[in-house]
């Protein structure tokens, strides 16, 4: 009588557990496992096809010996510049427009409830749509340019999209269109989220308006700086689609990010071991990042 | 005394009406900004060509057509074939919804186990699901690729067998699987967060009226859940539906191609003239639903959007 | 043989020890009422009798049968929680039948079980209703006809009414004081609020840090603290623990206590046991409860040992019913319950009658009581 009931209870136990096991099994071997793979990868030699013969860290000697003095100029060092400058440039702006246009709405302001979706909206759109949207927008021959003209500014010129050293710049504009909304909302949320005595109490000691946001609410409002970092530079790291819709790589690849620059050395280039070394370097940067971040968020609730 | 104070009250008032002055203007400034690429699409997908390369970008229609409309659902070319992007839209319809309603499900039940059946080492699994969702994707694209280009091989030795591949090999499942894969970690952590805060006490007091694991699942969280279904729901459908990594990858060429690889090609297209009227047109469609979505449900959407960014 | 009995029951989670070695009985138709300060252990032990947690070590008893392996549905236990835990999306119908549901009990018997649960807390009229729709009290009785309707052998209750207001919190308590004579089921309790473990138990088990600092009736507990912890627990305001050391005053035994600027006082005790002499000119605990330290016309008629001291009041309180006084003995606040007419004014000194009867001491270094 007694072990069968215990092996009914431990079945009972252990179905938890079974439940959840598929899907930690897949998150181990699609994910976990597939890294590993791809790490062993880049230190091989593969070309077109997978080579499982190790020969050392070449693809990464590649990568990194190949500098913008070489002839053809490295792409992966055009694709890090890239992302140097559009992840900079991206964060930033995201993360200043998106406080920015947050504090203001949360002036009291009439119609906030038309403009917040009107910011938002961009970020229900694939990058795929506001590229093609962007391109056309910024189009010399068609968009703001040619529509300036029109409007008798005819000294005006803007050919970023057309020009290899400014390309990167367009994907900054496309990419903070589409995000800063959405950082807006979370900044909002943000700042409705700060106890209003505290407001009350700073005004009561004299605060103006303005040292009432830089002292009081803008150091409230951290943790939210820290998960806008933490999403926009993920988002970046990321980007791939954007560069692809909005500038087809730009003039010579000008404008790849590192992602586009691992699918079209693995996928079109037939590099697939170099393809794989960049893909370990996006990996270890974000991980540089995700990591502390996860591990803080997951300790400091313990149970 | 009262005079110097009233008249302070007064310029502060003044000020005061400048000051909503500049901030309306800004608003209205950015919100000009924000409409202005999706106005630019909606107004040159209604004209003609000619009006578009002889007109100004931000002038209405003069004429409005619904030709590039119909042209681009019905005849435009992606790479060769002339069908307009109608079958590409069905494509990711059939990917989206199977992918979205497993992944959802996958995530209620781990979810509960995670909160409500917690077991040594629960935050380590949680822990590693969790990062699954940060990851770059590029560093599983060629393993996976790799795997389903052997599926696809061995589904067609199954059709030349048994008479049916079983789905192995068919592009539009493989994303329905590669979708869910790397979408139950969102999902886990959607639920997670919300049935931590479900109160226990309700799956004890079920526990105590002899509920089983699934019948307290079914009955008790399950139907508490609405909320946070549709957040998820929403979440994984604009993911799904965007994605262009993965459906370039995987269904990159074919009559399988997702939406967004498809206006990709048309819009890329280098044979012939450039229709930008039916690009733009073809870039309406494929917003449309998440556009769509994002009107009826913006408040689930934005919420997605958060609990994905800042863990509960 | 006790109706529910446990038996060296210990709980770990990790190094942790939560519950130390539990040793309880109740009989039939008892109510044991588990009481202690938060984290002492209680609701862990409520919930190893529900079978809601494993438990390390011992064994559950209940009519005789161990129960301790068996699943919570398995156990006929019913539970009323801290929060309710209503089940949100069913009506109040719903969640009075759920249990039955789950036991595949056909509708019509369940309907019959509803009805009859419905009338005793008079419900009737809210069967319909969502939990969201029902006041505080309202739930609460919901609540109890979820537990009602299974018929249980054993009752348990985890705080139940820890989240009504106060004047709500009375009428409940007196509600399943009722309940409990008419039904005359078998209930565990458990509370941090020492008013209604006296109201409401037959036994009391006052705890601390996994462990049970006393077990036995309210009388027992109110009147014979076996240690300093339990006595300072229960009662409100909480009985009077004064350092004062065992003197001889004539040719007798005395407490010695220290007044601020003035000469100690003595008061000599008539009837000491023999125990105490042990601690002659060693320091003790003198402890004593606010209603046996009281003006003289106040105090009982007919106890047999009352000392009269004259002492310096601090602070006054009235409080309506009485009207407590504070005075400082032994370097401490001293709190005396006196009549709510008594005429008393702060910074007065007024003689006050300890009972020594009821009086008590501990010995300070191990915090147990010597007499």
């Amino acid at each position: 009588m007694r072990p069968r009931a215990s092996i009914r209870s431990h079945l009972q136990d252990a179905l938890p557990k079974i439940v959840l096991a598929p899907s930690f099994a897949i998150t181990i071997v699609f994910v976990y496992g597939f890294i590993l793979w791809t790490i062993y990868l880049s230190f091989t030699n593969s070309k077109t096809f997978p080579s499982y013969a190790i020969t050392g860290a070449r693809a990464y000697q590649r990568l990194w010996g190949w500098t913008f003095d070489t002839d053809p100029p490295s792409s992966w060092y055009t694709s890090i510049t890239n992302m140097g400058i559009f992840g900079f440039l991206y964060i930033l702006i995201c993360l200043a427009l998106g406080l920015f246009l947050a504090i203001l709405l949360d002036q009291k302001i009439r119609g906030e409830g038309m403009l917040r979706p009107i910011y938002l909206y961009p970020m229900a759109l694939s990058f795929i749509v506001t590229g093609v949207a962007w391109k056309w927008f910024l189009d010399p021959g068609l968009g703001l340019e040619q529509t300036l003209h029109q409007w008798g500014w005819s000294s005006f010129h803007f050919d970023w999209i057309k020009n290899k050293d400014f390309v990167i710049y367009t994907v900054v504009i496309a990419g903070v269109w589409q995000a800063s909304g959405f950082i807006m909302a979370m900044f909002l949320a943000g700042l409705r989220g700060i106890d209003g005595e505290i407001m009350k109490a700073a005004q009561i000691d004299g605060a103006t308006t303005f040292q009432l946001y830089r002292r009081i609410v803008i150091p409230l409002l951290r943790p939210i700086f820290l998960s806008a970092f933490i999403v926009l530079a993920h988002l970046a790291i990321k980007s791939y689609d954007l560069v692809v819709a909005l500038t087809s790589g730009g003039p010579g690849g000008s404008a790849w990010l590192p992602s586009n620059f691992m699918y079209e050395y693995t996928f079109k280039r037939n590099e697939m071991a170099v393809g794989s070394a960049s893909a370990v370097i996006m990996l270890m940067t974000i991980v540089a990042i995700i990591v502390p971040y996860l591990y803080s968020e997951l300790r400091e609730k313990p149970r | 005394m009262s005079a110097i104070a009233s008249s302070s009250r007064q310029s502060g008032a003044s000020t005061k009406v400048l000051n909503r002055v500049v901030i309306y203007g800004l608003l209205a400034l950015f919100a000009l900004f924000y409409l202005m690429p999706l106005f630019v699409m909606l107004v040159t997908s209604f004209k003609t060509m000619d009006e578009i390369q002889n007109g100004n970008m931000l002038s209405l229609p003069k004429a409005p057509t619904f030709e590039p409309w119909l042209k681009a659902w019905g005849q435009t070319c992606v790479g060769l074939t002339c069908a307009g992007i109608k079958g590409y839209f069905w494509n990711s319809i059939k990917m989206v919804v199977p992918a979205v309603i497993i992944s959802t499900l996958l995530g209620a039940l781990n979810g509960y186990v995670l909160t409500k059946w917690r077991f040594r080492g629960h935050t380590l699994v949680f822990g590693l699901m969790l990062f699954a969702c940060f990851i770059p994707f590029q560093s599983v694209l060629l393993p996976m690729a790799t795997i389903l280009g052997s599926l696809g091989r061995f589904g067609v030795s199954l059709q030349n067998s048994i008479g049916t591949s079983l789905g192995l090999g068919n592009p539009t499942v493989n994303l329905i699987f590669v979708h869910v894969v790397y979408g139950i970690g969102f999902t886990t952590l959607f639920f997670r967060n919300y049935y931590e805060a479900f109160p226990t006490e309700l799956v004890k007091a079920a526990q105590v009226d002899g509920a089983s694991f699934f019948q307290i699942f079914r009955r008790i969280m399950l139907p508490n859940s609405m909320p946070i279904f549709v957040v998820t729901v929403i979440y994984q459908f604009t993911n799904i539906w965007n994605d262009f990594l993965f459906a370039s990858a995987y269904a990159g060429t074919g009559d399988a191609m997702p939406m967004t690889v498809a206006l990709n090609n048309v819009v890329n297209t280098s044979t012939g003239v450039v229709e930008y009227n039916v690009n733009m047109a073809a870039a309406m469609i494929a917003a449309l639903p998440t556009l769509l979505v994002y009107v009826l449900a913006g408040r689930y959407f934005v919420r997605g959007l958060m609990a994905g960014a800042v863990k509960g | 043989m006790a109706f529910l009995e446990i038996d060296g029951l210990r709980k770990r989670f990790g190094n942790v020890e939560i519950l130390k070695g539990i040793n309880l009985e109740l009989e039939k138709g008892g109510f044991l009422v588990l009481v202690g300060p938060s984290g002492c252990g209680k609701s862990t032990l409520l919930n190893t009798i529900a079978g809601l947690e494993t438990i390390t070590a011992g064994e559950i008893r209940v009519d005789g049968r161990a129960i301790n392996d068996l699943h919570p549905s398995k156990r006929d236990i019913a539970m009323v929680f801290q929060s309710y835990a209503l089940y949100p999306n069913m009506t109040v119908a719903g969640n009075i039948s759920f249990g039955m549901e789950m036991r595949g009990v056909p509708a019509d018997e369940r309907q019959k079980a509803i009805d009859k649960v419905a009338k005793v807390l008079q419900i009737g009229h809210l069967l319909q209703r969502k939990p969201s729709q029902l006041s505080g009290g309202q739930r609460q009785r919901v609540a109890m006809g979820r537990a009602l309707v299974r018929d249980p052998k054993l009752f348990l209750f985890d705080e139940p009414l820890s989240n009504l207001d106060a004047k709500l919190r009375v009428d409940m308590r007196i509600e399943i004081k009722r309940l409990h004579a008419t039904t005359g089921t078998t209930i565990v309790y458990v509370t941090h609020d020492q008013i209604e473990a006296m109201t409401l138990a037959t036994k009391i088990a006052v705890m601390r840090d996994g462990e049970v600092q006393q077990f036995g009736t309210p009388a027992e507990i109110y009147n014979n603290p076996s240690n300093m912890f339990v006595a300072d627990f229960m009662g409100s305001p909480a009985m009077n623990l004064i350092p004062a050391t065992v003197g001889v005053n004539g040719h007798g035994l005395a407490v010695v206590m220290q007044r601020e600027a003035r000469e100690p006082i003595s008061l000599p005790l008539a009837n000491a046991p023999a125990g105490l002499s042990e601690f002659k000119d060693k320091p003790v605990i003198f402890g004593v409860r606010p209603e046996a330290l009281t003006d003289p016309e106040g105090a009982e008629r007919n106890a047999s040992a009352i000392a009269t001291a004259n002492l310096h009041i601090e602070v006054v309180e009235p409080a309506g019913s009485d009207t407590f006084a504070v005075t400082n003995l032994g370097g401490k606040g001293v709190v005396a319950r006196l009549r709510a007419d008594a005429n008393i004014q702060p910074g007065s000194n007024t003689a006050l009658a300890f009972n020594l009867t009821k009086a008590v001491f501990f010995d300070p270094a191990t915090e147990k009581r010597i007499f």
